[in-house]
């Protein structure tokens, strides 16, 4: 057992490194090298990554630590979130180190990631649904402002609005529904709002059926799950790549740890299914979500926003969790399904973080932004070109790495749980993913090159985020099982 | 008290109705400022159901919860401007159809 502030040392670590930017920045504004810059925010989102994993493996906070009288809570599912957010986030500012190296305004940079990250730490803790709505835009302020960063660039600007314009709007529907479900049971406490769900589900099932269709709706933003995916295509294009990983891996992420945690301990599904069967509601969202995303990535001539609409069907691989927990099979089908749910994020943070990158260091090089473009790459830059391959098998779930694995969970716990159809429609959405996943890797290992392109330099910090991510994503083929134990725990013991 | 000669559903209706005058502000209007005023009243619908059930519920929650939601709503009217300044800079315009060269 930890004591109480301890256990906030992982979010704790991410704000202290975003304060030490604002300081050693303060010194002579503007001109601190970019090395001290991507140094302390890797340096603090190593030390997140690190006191989490411990607090995780060591079984410290099994039984969850509850602060604040109940506002938050460190338990083992909060502490995998936020090992994901300070895995992505390391990465992202290794990387950051060259993709930002000639740009103004890089310390803000910086700062904007950590309290983005700090945000999303605080997401997987929130125990209350106002705490739950100020992480969420203490998360998503800093994304709209990074992903407009390029104040120059018209395609940074227009993702940064659309991104801005849609999450305003759902963060007004979700603060309206959290008002509809305070107004029918009287808390925003997760713990008492289970307690009231049963009778203010019986009382008020209008009020309380549309506030937690509302506050679905706003998670549905937060984790660019259709029908609020509108956005998505259009911000990870149009921003820096390396922002584009941070939103697509570990914003999504922390979406996710906010939905299980707020329907599994707020509206318990045995007491609220009068009022609205988020089940059902869920298991539609999964497929539209799956179904689309993965149609609309096969038909993308850029690799960016292949990999954006990719990101959204994955999304919808991960809803799977939340929509398989029918019942049937009891408690373990549920722990099953909901653990392999966390565990696919988790790997998903590696190879999804990793194929970002790499597009971000092919812009880096300039070499424009269609499969075309990346036509005979491998012959220039091979060892770049092995890490997208293994990114991309690994996506499709071919057993080069983790996601062979966390789909294989994810598929098994779906019937296991009594829903196969959920698992065949995943299934057959995994093999069309397939086609668009290989386009890529075809272009780069068998098309003829270009002519005439010419690649002055490797960047180093870029390559070492890119082949870490790789290796981790290899490493967890076997290696997940490291992790097995405790999200399977971490589910278990929400429902 | 107001809230003895006022029925609750009566703030409900009038919380509803900002709503949807705000939703309908947002799903219409070009200007970029005028879409970030309709979410204001989104927001502060929400607010009203906050503090009047704070009230009904005889508790405090609700109503601290409810200045939470003003401050969060200037920090995201901050962050909107700066992006509008930026939309108007590189479009010349704070027209939010005029930024499509991203497409499907």
């Amino acid at each position: 057992m930890i004591a109480g502030g301890l256990a906030l040392a992982p979010a704790g670590a991410f704000v202290l490194a975003a304060l030490a930017l604002f300081v050693i920045d303060a010194f002579s504004p503007g001109k601190t090298s970019g090395g001290v810059l991507a140094g302390v925010s890797a340096f603090g989102a190593v030390g997140a990554l690190a006191a989490s994993g411990v607090f995780l493996l060591s079984g410290a906070a099994s039984g969850g630590i509850e602060l604040f009288g109940g506002q938050l809570v460190v338990d083992g599912m909060s502490l995998l979130f936020t090992f994901i957010f300070g895995s992505v986030t390391a990465l992202v500012a290794v990387a950051s180190f060259d993709y930002v190296r000639e740009m103004p305004h890089r310390a803000e940079y910086y700062m904007l990631i950590l309290l983005a990250a700090t945000g999303m730490s605080l997401m997987a803790s929130a125990n209350s649904l106002a705490v739950a709505f100020v992480s969420l835009e203490l998360a998503s302020l800093p994304s709209y402002a990074l992903v407009a960063y390029l104040k120059g660039n018209r395609g940074s600007v227009e993702g940064g609005l659309k991104y801005f314009l849609i999450g305003a709007l759902s963060s007004a529907i979700l603060v309206y529904g959290i008002s509809l479900v305070y107004a029918s049971t009287g808390s925003l406490l997760l713990s008492d709002v289970a307690d009231a769900a049963g009778e203010a589900a019986a009382t008020y099932p209008g009020v309380f059926g549309t506030g937690v269709l509302m506050i679905i709706g706003g998670l549905a933003f937060k984790t660019a799950s259709v029908p609020f995916h509108f956005w998505a295509p259009d911000a990870y294009e149009g921003a820096p790549a390396p922002v584009s990983a941070f939103l697509s891996s570990a914003s999504k992420a922390a979406g996710f740890v906010l939905a299980f945690r707020i329907l599994l301990v707020g509206f318990p599904i045995q007491s609220v299914v009068g009022a609205i069967d988020w089940v059902l509601v869920f298991q539609i969202l999964a497929v539209l979500t799956m179904t689309i995303g993965n149609f609309a990535a096969a038909t993308q001539e850029r690799v960016k926003r292949m990999l954006a609409y990719s990101s959204i069907g994955h999304a919808g691989y991960v809803l799977i969790g939340l929509a398989a927990l029918t019942g049937v099979g009891g408690a373990s089908a549920g722990a099953t399904v909901l653990g392999a749910s966390m565990l696919h994020l988790l790997v998903y943070g590696f190879m999804n973080t990793g194929a970002f990158l790499f597009v971000a260091l092919v812009e880096h090089w300039e070499i424009g932004r269609t499969f075309e473009d990346y036509n005979g790459l491998a012959r220039q830059a091979p060892l770049a070109c092995v890490a997208m391959t293994v990114f991309m098998f690994s996506l499709a779930g071919l057993p080069v790495g983790g996601g062979f694995v966390s789909k294989y969970y994810l598929f098994a716990g779906a019937v296991g749980a009594g829903v196969w159809w959920l698992a065949l429609v995943g299934a057959i959405n995994s093999a069309l993913s397939l086609y668009y996943y290989s386009r890529v890797v075809k272009a780069m290992w068998i098309e003829e090159p270009i002519e005439g392109r010419t690649i002055a330099h490797y960047p180093t910090a870029l390559y070492a985020a890119v082949l870490t991510a790789a290796v981790v994503t290899v490493f967890l083929l076997p290696g997940l099982v490291v992790f097995d134990g405790a999200a399977f725990d971490a589910a278990a013991a929400l429902l | 008290m107001v809230l003895e000669t006022v029925p609750v559903e009566y703030y409900m209706v009038l919380s509803a109705a900002v709503f949807c005058a705000g939703l309908f502000g947002v799903l219409t209007r070009r200007n970029a400022l005028l879409f970030l005023m309709s979410v204001e009243l989104l927001l502060n619908a929400a607010n009203i159901n906050l503090v009047v059930f704070a009230f009904y519920w005889g508790e405090i929650t609700g109503q601290v919860f409810a200045l939470f939601v003003i401050a969060i709503a200037a920090a995201e009217v901050a962050i909107g401007i700066g992006i509008i300044l930026v939309l108007q800079r590189n479009f010349g315009d704070v027209d939010v159809t005029d930024a499509t060269t991203l497409r499907w």
